[in-house]
């Protein structure tokens, strides 16, 4: 093929950039390395990759196809014969971007290499998204003598991201009724606490209920993960104890654990800024509460998850404060993290309350 | 004081949410009225003196509180929007400069939100 001795001819004098060379040394495994490939060998690698691939000749008008590979013309669907000669963009169509079009011709404008994603057309009409890789080939003299083109079919990676989009469309959907849901659930308990001259179990029930509803709110809106987000989950769950946003002070790094353990966390987190906002560091104007959070291991070597909770600039707390009368929130803070193994210890601190979470996790 | 004489609106197609919202206007001796669309919203714009609004954003079959929060922003009337859709409140809702509270929230927090508004 008059194309393939062309190729043979110049094979030896080309020079190219690295990334442009990278597919044919993948293929030439098992023989010598590539300076000392003949071109024979470089013209089975070309043959027989599948990684379409052309090259231009920018010294010519309109920067025709010189040389396009067979999986070239199986990807496009035309003939070398109706390839060779034409610009590259007889590829294009309707719906190509020309954002990416413009990409490209900056690239062959600046000599660069780029790469570019865009929707090009076979010879049957139908579209395929192509991954193109783009760069210039330049001669011993350090002449720029071709553009070199690799084209990938990316139609599948593109059809995965759009399932991706869906799913998270559909978690943000699943999100919202979710939260509406806990709005109902609100409104039944308030409605009822009401009807019921009890409004102040109400209160409780409904605070309880909601903080478990924030609780999981990262985890709704990151559902495809699996896992929750430490630190959204705390941030959320404290967020209505600190209007204007500046009486905590978050430390944490994106640590991750499991759904199941944020329900105990969640509602440990309400019952200490509820006392904070009744006795400690929320209850005055300049308190604040240092909330910090990591991965460590427990007493017994186990992988957990450490909440560290320390309030300052509230009023002086010479003891633990008397409790609430009917049971207090530590109470069901500490059966929900007994339950999963963990604790929550106290230390009344002159200062303020110094509180600390230890869950067992699985390692993920 | 003058709370007496004042009218809240409270537009939600949930009606337990509508209801509770109410209640909590009425825990503070305020008056509140309900409406599940925008249909009645504007009528009881029309018909009472608003003070001010909870309008909740997506009321149902693709209907947002658009129609009624453009009516109270020309009248200059003060509303907050009451939603569990952040993401999407931003696209919908995007020329409408009003204070957002997410759900789930405490209905007495909404209301004094609100009331924090109009002071």
């Amino acid at each position: 093929m008059a194309d393939q001795d062309h190729w043979n001819a110049r094979a030896g004098e080309l020079r190219s950039s690295g990334q442009a060379h990278r597919a044919f040394d993948e293929r030439s495994e098992g023989s010598d390395p590539f300076d000392g490939a003949t071109g024979l060998l470089f013209e089975q690698a070309m043959a027989q990759t599948r990684m379409a691939v052309c090259l231009t000749d920018p010294n010519q008008t309109d920067d025709p196809i010189i040389f396009c590979n067979k999986a070239f013309q199986k990807l496009t669907g035309y003939e070398s014969s109706e390839i060779v000669g034409r610009n590259c963009r007889f590829l294009q169509g309707p719906d190509t971007d020309q954002d990416q079009v413009a990409k490209i011709r900056d690239a062959i404008h600046e000599e660069s290499v780029a790469v570019v994603e865009l929707l090009n057309y076979r010879k049957d009409g139908s579209s395929f998204w192509n991954t193109l890789h783009l760069g210039p080939i330049y001669d011993e003299d350090g002449k720029l003598r071709y553009f070199f083109g690799s084209q990938w079919d990316v139609t599948d990676i593109h059809q995965s991201r759009a399932e991706e989009r869906h799913a998270k469309a559909m978690a943000r959907e699943v999100s919202h009724r979710l939260k509406n849901v806990f709005a109902v659930i609100g409104g039944i308990v308030n409605i009822t606490g009401r009807s019921m001259d009890a409004r102040d179990v109400s209160r409780k029930i409904n605070e309880r209920v909601q903080a478990l509803g924030r609780s999981y709110e990262p985890t709704l809106d990151d559902a495809a993960l699996g896992t929750i987000h430490v630190g959204q989950a705390i941030r959320s769950v404290l967020s209505p104890y600190d209007p204007e946003g500046d009486r905590f002070v978050f430390t944490g790094n994106g640590v991750r654990t499991e759904p199941n353990a944020i329900s105990a966390i969640g509602l440990t987190l309400h019952e200490l800024a509820t006392n904070a906002t009744k006795y400690g560091a929320l209850s005055s104007k300049e308190g604040v509460v240092e909330v910090s959070w990591k991965h460590t291991k427990d007493r017994l070597g186990r992988n957990s998850l450490e909440i560290d909770w320390k309030e300052r600039g509230g009023p002086r707390v010479p003891a633990a404060p008397a409790s609430d009368a009917g049971g207090t929130g530590f109470d069901i803070a500490d059966t929900l993290l007994s339950h999963a193994h963990g604790v929550l210890e106290k230390h009344w601190e002159e200062d303020g309350l110094r509180a600390q979470i230890i869950l067992p996790i699985a390692n993920r | 004081m003058t709370a007496s004489m004042q009218t809240f609106l409270v537009l939600d197609d949930e009606p337990l949410i509508a209801m509770d919202l109410k209640y909590a206007f009425e825990d503070l001796d305020l008056h509140a009225v309900s409406a599940p669309d925008n249909e009645e919203a504007l009528a009881c714009i029309a018909k009472h003196d608003i003070s001010g609004a909870i309008l909740d954003v997506s009321l149902g079959g693709g209907e947002t509180c658009q129609p009624t929060a453009s009516e109270l922003a020309r009248r200059s009337i003060p509303f907050l929007l009451h939603t569990g859709d952040l993401d999407r409140v931003g696209e919908r809702l995007r020329d409408i400069e009003a204070p957002v509270v997410a759900k789930p929230r405490p209905s007495d927090d909404v209301v004094k939100q609100l009331l924090a508004m109009i002071e």
